[in-house]
């Protein structure tokens, strides 16, 4: 930190992460402060790294994903303003988008697509405890109102990045039916948030 | 899976599109589309966002990994290749903060100072005066305006830079304290120098390190209490 770094605050990592923080931390990448961009990345490269990873199931391409991410965050900050998303969350939305496009551009699914990282239901991370009883658990609670094969569709759609067409063939229906039970689920899923 | 219940009502419309979006199984021609309607329609962008507001705790099914060294340096080699040898120093004038620093100073003494001087003239300027200013720097756009605050009279200063307005919009003054949504400061007056009043809510909010932003509206400004256009111009407050 130079002296000339002064004005922007306290010195950036001297104390755990808040949510504050990394609001004020995209705000300020979105003027241009490299000093903010390069802790903001300290403090949520983990995270995003761990999206990628998962939809794109590939080490090389996830690590491609991400530096692709992070340009965008760079460049795209200032939408961050009219987003009600949490900047935490805004930031996996920008991770998942550009991964979910990458893999969509693939001619074909990767070989060695269940070898490549685990994809066993994740155990509660710190993250998952810090916010327990939360929003993890209502969600949980409204999946757990649809059946369980939609309720699995929809949750492997979202976490993985899974196509209508990919969704379609593992469930053996046509691809039109898929669409109307995750439309059909997803209402029933916003009505059960929003009761 | 039955088919007993398939005659229900679902989504329908933009909603449904805006929530398969979100949920990610759109192929890429249609991914493609909605990207774009994201960006050149506001309504559609904001169902967007309220499905990901919906679906972001699924987020928490994604255990963090920590990336190799090697990704951070490739971004800094694509973002900053101009500036990689410099180390701390930033040849980009955007980048520059003793640039910054002066021009905010330059600014007070060249311009920003009418604004500020109607401000502080009539009581005899108590010492326990805090005054902040901010440059609210252009955000793809040429909208520039500086911003003097004077807490002890509530108002805040704006000086018009450059950017000119669309016919039928209006610009929007913004200030963003931590992580709380955006709180309208209201619709920016034409003219080269403007004041605007800060009701005593807002007063309590603003200090360094608040953040003003403008954004871009339809004429009158956002009827929905958030910004709806995109971000024309911000900068943070700083105490002078």
């Amino acid at each position: 930190m130079t002296a000339g770094c002064k004005w922007i605050g306290p010195p950036y990592g001297s104390t755990p992460m808040t949510p504050p923080d990394i609001s004020k931390l995209i705000v300020r990448t979105s003027m241009k402060d490299r000093a903010a961009f390069d802790v903001l990345y300290r403090q949520t490269s983990a995270k995003l790294f761990g999206v990628c990873l998962r939809v794109l199931n590939d080490r090389a391409d996830a690590e491609e994903a991400l530096q692709e991410v992070y340009v965008k965050i760079w460049t795209k900050a200032d939408r961050f303003a009219v987003s009600e998303l949490s900047p935490i969350s805004w930031l996996v939305a920008v991770a998942r988008n550009h991964s979910i496009d990458r893999i969509r551009q693939r001619k074909r699914p990767m070989a060695d697509i269940d070898e490549a990282v685990e994809i066993a239901d994740p155990t509660p991370g710190p993250e998952a405890l810090a916010v327990a009883g939360g929003e993890r658990e209502r969600i949980d609670f409204c999946l757990d109102e649809l059946e369980a094969d939609r309720a699995a569709a929809v949750r492997g759609a979202y976490i993985a990045g899974d196509s209508y067409a990919e969704l379609a063939e593992r469930y053996a229906v046509p691809l039109n039916t898929m669409r109307t039970w995750l439309r059909r689920s997803l209402l029933k899923l916003r009505e059960c948030l929003e009761r | 899976m039955s088919a007993a219940d398939d005659n229900d009502k679902g989504l329908g419309g933009d909603d449904a599109i805006a929530a398969e979006y979100v949920l990610g199984v759109l192929d890429a021609v249609e991914r493609q589309t909605a990207a774009q309607r994201i960006d050149s329609d506001a309504n559609f962008a904001r169902l967007v966002d309220q499905w990901d507001v919906t679906l972001a705790p699924l987020n928490l099914g994604y255990q963090p990994v920590e990336p190799p060294a090697s990704v951070k340096q490739a971004i800094d080699r694509r973002l900053f290749a101009s500036t990689a040898q410099t180390g701390p120093q930033r040849s980009s004038l955007w980048h520059n903060l003793a640039f910054w620093r002066g021009l905010t100073f330059a600014a007070i003494a060249a311009s920003v100072i009418a604004v500020a001087v109607p401000l502080l003239t009539p009581p005899p300027a108590p010492v326990e005066t805090i005054r902040y200013v901010a440059s609210l720097a252009p955000q793809q756009s040429d909208v520039h305006y500086f911003a003097v605050y004077d807490a002890s009279q509530g108002e805040i200063g704006l000086s018009h830079v450059t950017g000119a307005l669309a016919p039928g919009r209006d610009f929007e003054l913004w200030v963003i304290e931590g992580n709380q949504p955006p709180q309208s400061l209201g619709v920016i007056p034409g003219g080269q120098k403007v004041l605007i009043p800060v009701s005593e809510e807002l007063r309590r909010k603003i200090a360094a390190g608040a953040v003003f932003a403008i954004s871009l509206e339809p004429q009158g400004g956002s009827t929905t209490g958030a910004p709806t256009g995109p971000v024309v111009a911000a900068g943070d407050l700083r105490d002078i």
